[in-house]
């Protein structure tokens, strides 16, 4: 199906990116609360309020823990909501994720990854998003700022669909404060796309019923199985929530994006804009006849361990950049992609490296180094610190 | 030749698993009667958590969203943003607090709320401890109590917060203290609460036996005498600045000693303990006096 | 009450914890260890008023200004209320709840009250069927009138014998105007006599009548003659005294009786108290001669008050030796005394103390120490025990049915007292003639807790009085009646003790909304109830009882 109305074209940043997200998916209830880098999101979103092109309550919470809480009462109410934040801010809202998630509430954030402190750190890494990996959150990292926004729309469409919560997850200053051109679609199009939110239950005077009550043991295990096979349908709808959007606004992302990866012996992993600056790599190598492709992981949670499986057969060496640490094991989306991979015959080895903490800008020269160094080592090491000075 | 006049719906069933005598079951009894159906209850973590019932059941025939210990005003700020957005002004929302939820972990985000003049109706029923978790100190508990964080040989040292001042200082457009020996003034107070836009705040007294260690019978009779010995004085504040005194009339009060000494967890008190808490009484009294009499 | 929800799958469930039932499959009734039951309790002034009057209800009715129907409800239990609401001793006011909170109800006026605005109505008397046995009743005082009111009432054929000219006994020979007029009580008698009773006056037992001939010609008698015999003094010169009893007699038949200016009065009863106020109001001084002080002597508190407060003065501690006449007066020697051990009714004993002689001068001596009754008209086979006569002799039981009650049976007492051994003689006379053995009266508890919470200090109203310079100018009535206002306000202020009044605390206070009212009765979910006792307490007249619960 052809794409029909083509939006606006505008030169925005990520993080105003997601303002038009948000807004085009007409939010019903916002409540954030401010931090570097995430302010200008909230900033645009005041001044679609205030002028009237988007029709949404926005709550100034006195903190993030507050603005999760507050959506979490607007969505059990059956609004559609929005937040974003960054680091700290999502740190502090960490148990009410879990709060989201349990309650089954489709409520779509958006996560400007930013490095967390002490010491005070405002550039980019991923550990504040991906702390909150068990939280029930599905996690979507994207490369550009394009992407941000025709995420937003997506995760509302999965989130409302499989009654899980959403976060979208851009770099801090690399995607949220730099300007790219991108196509705002139509309002309209959207709307065929995105219909509005309908819970099968919510607050309602009408229907009185008590949400979130005391679950004996008995039947609270029950209740987390069904929150992971909505994980687990969630791959199903992010692949048709994307197959649909691709028809109507003629761009596509998939869960994961393999990049010149077929007939490739060695194949980097990435997220985020590292993805960017390693298709420059990548194109390089291969016009110097390398076999080396690129595998970009876009949707981290629910994990789509069939599509990286069937991705990395053949592989010879996988090399897997993380832009985040835990400590006292390794890279995380190293462990994950190991995790996937190990009760399977077809194993090929893990070079798991670390780099870009707390915002160290990942070069093409050491993207390049990274797949040196993967070539030139036969066995596979766990965990490979990328520039430290020691 | 009835003693007052109550709405006889009960939107509150039995079954609930308050303990006998809960002042809290009473104080939400209440509260529902005077608010009706249409009425949206955002609980915290609390007794009333328990109370309520476990899923699949609910002892409310209002819905009830249970939320976390910190974000009762806040979750209620957002249910009432939802229902505003999506065209329902009629129905109310209720934040139900304990005092743990809103003198200490709550108080952040009541107090958020409370600046933003949130259009909700916040109900702390305060029985003075962490009752629901076993009877530890909280910010309400009060002077030279024991809880089970303050033994006997430690009492509570300080004074009870003075969780209206903090609200009065917001200057919310209403805030008042009710208890449940004096049903007719607390529904009085919270319909009058709802008819108003804004921010409304009220603390009511509910007594707790096992936490207060006296026997269940004496729920009301508590909840009388707090506010007979002036420990507990009923009044409302309007705008932060518009006092208006309930009960107890300004005649010779009970002394502290007739409410104390009916209470097990004040069984330690000495003399001057005695004494030392007459006067914190009496001090706080003159406060309220003198603030009612610049109002008029 | 619905089963409990189980669910078999996850399929069965919600997405999220979302309720889909209320809690009442959660019987919270297994809670309880103690369980409240409605069960009213007498209150203490029914409790102790000797008729049993049903105080509290009949004090609902006044306080909604519903005087008939209060009036009605006291000639269940009493025909004789305009009497009793001006003479009785009003026990029911000493054991008041309410004179622990502020003073005790003003139940004698408020009895007084509604018998005089319901002067002119009369009972209702039902079609009934006439019974053939015939009663004999020998005195028409408080007692013989009360059993003749309760056994007509039954439809017996009821005659009574009256020695004097008029029926009333005691109430119409001894108390005198002032404190109950004529017309109530002819009144009253009258009413009484609108049953069919027949009296038979200036017909004295023993006398004018035999007792041997009414055994025969009657199924059932009641001797009810009271105690007019009075006791002596013992000293020398006490002809010269009259009796106080005559005394009072003479001046309430409208005879004039002289006793001269200053007068002793030797006594300390209700009949010295009459004599005292009574001379006053001839125009002498009485001084009354007691050989105990106040606080021990027996007439009513009120009766001693007035007495004083009427000018009368007095003697305590002190008795009577000698009497002697000199010039034309009375000189009356007597003895000081002092309180001793307590003798067998419980007062300190007096005793006089050696060389404590003194004189008083007076034109006359009253002498009122107590009466005693005469029943030397009884056969001297027959024996009493209890108030029952019983023939011994074999072959005549089934010919027992002869009872004594009122003063006659007892010694001087009071009209209530005696109102009600008149009532029990009535139904004990019923019993007798149809073979009915005594039912087992059911055991109420009394209802003793109130919680003052619920009510506010209100004094108890004041009863009008002539001022005194008025009161001894003659007989009239010294008390005033109440006003309605009055009467109402009053019997507001009434706790209803032991009877639920529909104040709805029960319901307002549960905690588990285990308590419904439907119809202004109020029922327990014993499902729900854990138990608390909270509307045990806050019942405010005892209505609620805790019991065990039966494990």
């Amino acid at each position: 199906m052809t794409p029909t109305l083509t939006g606006t074209k505008k030169v925005v940043t990520g993080n105003h990116a997601v303002s038009y997200g948000a807004m085009l998916s007409r939010v019903q209830v916002i409540s954030a609360y401010p931090i570097t880098p995430q302010t200008q999101v909230v900033e645009l979103l005041s001044e679609f309020c205030a002028n009237g092109t988007l029709r949404a309550k926005f709550i100034k919470v006195e903190s993030e823990h507050s603005a999760m809480a507050a959506l979490i009462g607007a969505a059990s109410a059956g609004a559609r909501t929005f937040t974003a934040t960054s680091a700290h801010g999502l740190a502090l809202m960490h148990e009410m994720l879990h709060w989201a998630a349990g309650a089954r509430l489709p409520i779509v954030m958006a996560n400007v990854n930013r490095a967390m402190g002490p010491p005070w750190s405002v550039w980019t890494d991923q550990n504040d998003s991906l702390s909150q990996r068990d939280t029930g959150w599905m996690q979507i990292y994207c490369e550009s700022n394009q992407e941000v926004l025709d995420t937003v729309i997506q995760a509302y469409r999965v989130a409302e669909k499989v009654f899980m919560p959403a976060m979208l997850v851009l770099d801090a200053f690399v995607l949220s404060h730099t300007a790219e051109q991108i196509e705002i679609p139509d309002q309209s199009v959207v709307d065929e796309y995105l219909p509005p939110y309908r819970p099968i239950y919510k607050l309602d005077p009408n229907d009185p019923r008590s949400f979130g009550g005391l679950a004996p043991p008995d039947v609270y295990m029950e209740l987390r199985y069904k929150m992971h096979r909505a994980m687990e349908d969630a791959l199903t709808e992010w692949a048709r929530a994307d197959e649909e959007f691709s028809e109507l606004f003629g761009r596509r992302y998939g869960l994961i994006e393999p990049y010149r990866a077929d007939d490739a012996k060695i194949l980097l992993v990435t997220s985020g804009t590292v993805t960017s600056t390693a298709r420059e790599v990548i194109d390089e190598l291969q016009s110097e006849g390398r076999r080396v492709g690129l595998l970009k992981i876009r949707v981290f949670r629910p994990f789509p361990a069939q599509l990286v499986r069937e991705t990395l057969q053949g592989v010879e060496k996988v090399a897997v950049i993380d832009r985040n640490i835990s400590f006292g094991m390794g890279g995380i989306f190293a462990q994950e992609i190991k995790s996937a991979l190990y009760n399977r015959h077809e194993r090929p080895p893990i070079f798991g490296f670390v780099a870009g903490l707390g915002g160290r800008d990942i070069t093409p020269k050491v993207i390049r180094e990274i797949i040196e160094y993967t070539e030139s080592h036969d066995e596979p090491e766990d965990l490979i610190w990328v520039g430290v000075k020691r | 030749m009835r003693n007052f006049t109550l709405p006889s719906e009960e939107l509150m069933g039995s079954g609930h698993l308050g303990c006998q005598g809960c002042g809290g079951a009473l104080a939400m009894r209440y509260a529902l009667k005077a608010l009706g159906e249409k009425t949206i209850v955002v609980i915290p973590a609390c007794c009333w958590t328990i109370i309520a019932g476990p899923f699949p059941y609910t002892s409310l025939k209002v819905p009830v969203l249970h939320t976390a210990f910190e974000t009762a005003a806040v979750a209620a700020s957002g249910v009432r943003a939802a229902l505003d957005i999506q065209g329902d002004t009629e129905t109310t929302v209720v934040a139900w607090a304990g005092d743990g939820g809103t003198f200490d972990i709550g108080l952040q985000s009541l107090s958020g709320a409370a600046e933003r003049n949130e259009n909700i109706l916040y109900i702390c029923y305060d029985n003075e401890a962490y009752m629901n978790t076993g009877i530890q100190r909280s910010g309400a508990t009060p002077y030279l109590a024991w809880t089970t964080t303050t033994p006997e040989k430690t009492p509570k040292a300080e004074p009870k917060k003075d969780i209206m001042a903090i609200m009065v200082a917001h200057g919310i457009p209403y805030a008042a203290t009710a208890t449940i020996a004096y049903p007719d003034d607390f529904i009085r107070k919270v319909q009058r609460a709802k008819s108003i836009y804004g921010t409304k705040f009220l603390q009511v007294l509910a007594p707790c036996p096992p936490g207060w260690k006296a026997p269940s019978e004496w729920a009301i009779k508590l909840s009388r005498l707090a506010v007979q010995t002036r420990v507990f004085p009923l009044y409302e504040v309007e705008y932060g600045e518009r006092y208006t005194l309930n009960a107890p009339k300004e005649e010779p009060a009970l002394p502290v000693s007739e409410y104390l000494k009916l209470q097990g967890r004040f069984g330690h008190l000495t003399e001057r303990d005695i004494e030392a808490i007459q006067e914190i009484i009496e001090k706080r009294w003159q406060r309220l006096l003198q603030r009612v009499r610049e109002s008029s | 009450m619905r089963k409990p929800i189980v669910f078999t799958s996850e399929r069965e469930m919600p997405p999220m914890a979302v309720s889909l039932a209320d809690m009442s499959h959660n019987r919270t009734g297994s809670w309880r260890y103690m369980r409240p039951i409605y069960s009213e309790k007498i209150a203490p002034c029914k409790n102790a008023c000797p008729l049993g009057n049903d105080i509290p209800r009949i004090l609902s009715f006044v306080s909604e200004g519903r005087y008939e129907e209060a009036w009605r409800l006291f000639r269940q239990t009493s025909p004789l209320p305009g009497v009793c609401g001006r003479v009785c001793y009003h026990p029911c006011e000493t054991r008041c709840n309410r004179k622990d909170f502020d003073e005790a109800l003003s139940i004698a006026s408020i009895e007084r009250f509604v018998a005089d605005a319901c002067f002119d109505l009369e009972d209702e008397i039902p079609e009934r069927p006439r019974r053939s046995e015939k009663i004999a009743i020998v005195g028409s005082g408080p007692a013989g009138l009360t059993c003749a009111y309760f056994l007509a009432k039954d439809g017996y054929a009821v005659t009574v014998f009256e020695a004097a000219s008029q029926p009333g006994g005691m109430l119409r020979l001894g108390i005198p105007a002032y404190r109950l007029p004529r017309e109530v009580l002819d009144r009253e008698i009258e009413l009484i006599a609108r049953w069919g009773v027949e009296f038979r006056t200036n017909t004295k037992i023993g006398q004018d009548i035999d007792i041997e001939k009414l055994w025969e010609q009657y199924d059932a008698l009641f001797v009810a003659t009271g105690a007019h015999h009075s006791r002596a003094l013992n000293i020398p010169g006490e002809e010269l005294a009259l009796t106080g009893l005559e005394f009072l007699k003479a001046v309430n038949a409208g005879q004039t009786v002289n006793i001269g200016k200053r007068t002793l009065i030797i006594g300390g009863g209700n009949t010295a108290m009459d004599c005292a106020r009574t001379a006053l109001r001839l125009g002498a001084q009485p001084i009354v001669v007691y050989r105990r002080t106040r606080e021990e002597m027996p007439a009513i508190a009120e009766e001693i008050e007035e007495a004083e407060h009427e000018g009368t003065r007095f003697e305590f501690l002190a008795a009577p030796t000698a009497i002697y006449q000199r010039d034309g007066r009375l000189e009356v020697h007597c003895i000081r005394m002092q309180l001793g051990e307590p003798d067998k009714s419980g007062r300190r004993r007096p005793v006089p103390i050696p060389g404590s002689d003194f004189v008083m001068r007076a034109d006359s001596v009253l002498k009122a120490v107590g009466e005693e009754p005469d029943l030397s008209f009884l056969s001297e086979r027959l024996e009493t025990s209890e108030g029952i006569v019983m023939e011994r002799a074999q072959g005549l039981l089934e010919r027992a049915g002869i009872f004594v009650g009122g003063d006659a049976q007892t010694g001087p007492s009071t009209v209530a007292q005696a109102m009600r051994s008149g009532r029990e003689a009535a139904f004990a006379i019923m019993r007798f003639l149809r073979g009915e053995r005594k039912p087992k009266a059911p055991q109420l508890d009394e209802a003793l807790r109130v919680n003052f919470s619920y009510f506010a200090h209100k004094p108890r109203v004041k009863t009008p009085q002539l001022p005194v310079s008025e009161r001894i100018l003659g007989f009239a009535e010294t008390k005033r009646a109440l006003s309605a206002d009055q009467a109402r306000l009053e019997a507001q202020r009434c706790f209803s003790c032991g009877v639920c009044n529909n104040c709805d605390n029960c319901w307002v206070f549960c905690p588990d909304a285990a308590i419904t009212r439907i119809d202004g009765t109020y029922k327990v979910n014993y499902d729900f109830c854990k138990g608390c006792g909270v509307c045990a307490e806050e019942c405010p007249r005892s209505v609620i009882s805790l019991v065990e619960e039966e494990l």
